[in-house]
């Protein structure tokens, strides 16, 4: 009988522990170890962020499902890897510390024979002076509370509107090297929807601030649309939209710091700049979640299992290359760590081999280049083929071959809202084939055929049905399964 | 570096197309927005059955 053990119950660690349920035959054992007793549908936070969804109809109670599903869930959160075991035993294990009401601060080791390192992001608003909602003096709608946060400042602000103020808004990325492009760009578009409902649309200044070079890069490098029998980009087509919807962009900027009220920021050509605003809801970079790795014998094996950002190394080319050199080919494919083959790192958690985006640098060296993203549907692609990988090896061997799901080969759909209401909503809805451009098979890096982009009504309808499928889905109800990642 | 804080330089926009009336109405029309609809989850199955697995 064999013990599988996630860490982290996002989108990718909580499909695959579903997965997992509902594919291993009994007597075998999942374990969900997740600091967070909620799970949270982030992608709709934003409407959270905006007020127009409350905090409930995004997050759900993690334990129940488990239960149901005969899931073991430990609200801990993993502090350590012992991938070869220790001196007690030959058997993989984890540190966990304990975050729930039960045990709260108490240390434990459990032992696995698979594991899966899903523990997504470190959102780490320390790296920006000023930053964030806890210490800073912005808001964010990375978190459900956060954006609930969110909400209340800027409802605040639209009732000062109200009575004839006038009032700056920045949205975007908090540092040179954020990811969520995507996320920032919906929160713009929505708290400019927001404004035109309240009818103050005309007293406020909107401003995307963003370290991507170009509008429509959105961490990928851009795409190419073929419209009407020509081809068009995603930063012309994105480009419409925020000269239609009066929206100012500031591009290729690192935030150095926030001031209350105050963003001190340097673009790509090495200046510095400051800018005033009332509400500001900067994104944080991201980091892997800090876990130490050890060898059997003790030794600190952390550096050989983990890049220097946290995330966990898997079956990707890391070579330093050019950006000119870089192929689909040095993207991984089965997401297990080199040297172990019962040890996988999926969604945030994995080290990407290198950006997406074509890195720059200002001429002061200060790196301002999208991270490249790994979240929803990738995420999720990437749960379920870790979780058939380890169902094959369980029931048909330990050297049954790993199953593939490389962000080269994948194609993901992104909606971006840009408003609610089921006649006055929008959002550009976009798809693309492969994630990770492939010159070698296609001359705009993408198949053409699957890569689009449109804007329109139906983009929110699509976006709250996804809200109300994944929900259905997270929660494991009647059909679940057959809801594609 | 160089400081230059009084200014706050945004994209220049204006080379961006604006949408007509025309696409405004077509955006947010029902019918053909339902079409949309339709022909947008036909591209995401299409692509989950072409990409995954």
């Amino acid at each position: 009988m064999a013990d599988v053990v996630i860490l982290g119950a996002g989108v990718a660690g909580h499909t695959a522990a579903l997965h997992l349920s509902r594919l291993l035959p009994r007597g075998h054992t999942v374990t969900v170890v997740s600091p967070n007793s909620q799970w949270n549908w982030i992608p709709s936070n934003i409407w959270v962020g905006v007020g127009t969804m409350g905090k409930e109809e995004v997050v759900f109670p993690l334990a129940p499902v488990y239960a149901r599903k005969g899931i073991r869930f430990l609200q801990a959160k993993a502090v350590a890897i012992r991938p070869e075991g220790d001196e007690q035993s030959e058997r993989g294990a984890v540190d966990i510390t304990v975050t729930g009401p039960d045990g709260h601060g108490e240390d434990d080791r459990i032992r696995y024979d698979y594991l899966v390192n899903a523990t997504g992001p470190q959102l780490r608003f320390g790296m920006t002076e000023g930053l964030g909602p806890d210490h800073g003096n912005t808001v964010s709608v990375c978190t459900a509370d956060h954006a609930v946060h969110a909400a209340s400042e800027l409802e605040q602000q639209i009732e000062a509107m109200r009575s004839g103020a006038e009032r700056t808004f920045v949205v975007g990325m908090g540092h040179g090297t954020c990811t969520c492009e995507g996320a920032a760009f919906e929160y713009v578009f929505n708290v400019d929807h927001e404004l035109r409902t309240a009818g103050v649309r005309d007293r406020a200044r909107v401003i995307y601030l963003t370290n991507e070079a170009a509008l429509g890069d959105f961490g990928v490098d851009g795409m190419t649309f073929e419209e009407n029998g020509f081809q068009t980009s995603s930063e012309l087509w994105t480009a419409s939209l925020f000269r239609e919807r009066g929206v100012e962009a500031i591009l290729g900027a690192h935030v150095h710091r926030v001031e209350p009220g105050r963003v001190h920021y340097e673009t790509l050509d090495g200046r510095l700049h400051e800018l005033e605003f009332d509400f500001g809801m900067l994104l944080p970079p991201f980091g892997g979640v800090p876990l130490h790795a050890y060898a059997r014998d003790g030794s600190d094996i952390t550096d050989a299992m983990f890049a220097p950002n946290g995330f966990m190394r898997v079956d990707a080319d890391y070579t330093a290359k050019p950006y000119g050199d870089w192929s689909g080919d040095d993207w991984p494919r089965t997401y297990l760590a080199p040297g172990y083959d019962n040890v996988f790192a999926v969604g945030i958690a994995f080290a990407p081999p290198h950006q997406i985006s074509q890195p720059r640098a200002s001429p002061n060296g200060t790196v301002i280049t999208p991270a490249p993203p790994r979240t929803g549907m990738p995420s999720g692609v990437m749960g379920k083929t870790v979780a058939l990988t380890i169902v094959d090896r369980i029931t048909h061997g330990k050297d049954h071959p790993a199953r593939e799901a490389s962000m080269a080969r994948m194609g993901a759909a992104c909606v971006a809202s840009a408003g609610t209401g089921m006649r006055t909503g929008s959002a550009a809805s976009m798809t693309m084939m492969p994630v990770v451009p492939d010159y070698s098979r296609y001359p705009t890096g993408r198949d053409l055929a699957d890569t689009k982009g449109e804007l329109g009504l139906s983009g929110h309808w699509m976006k709250l049905m996804l809200h109300h499928m994944f929900l259905h889905k997270a929660k494991g109800r009647p059909g679940w399964q057959f809801i594609p990642e | 570096m160089t400081d230059d804080t009084a200014d706050v330089p945004t994209a220049d926009l204006t080379g961006a197309p604006l949408p007509t009336a025309d696409t405004l109405r077509k955006r947010q029309s029902l019918p053909l927005q339902a079409y949309r609809f339709a022909a947008f989850s036909g591209r995401i199955m299409r692509m989950v059955l072409k990409g995954h697995h």
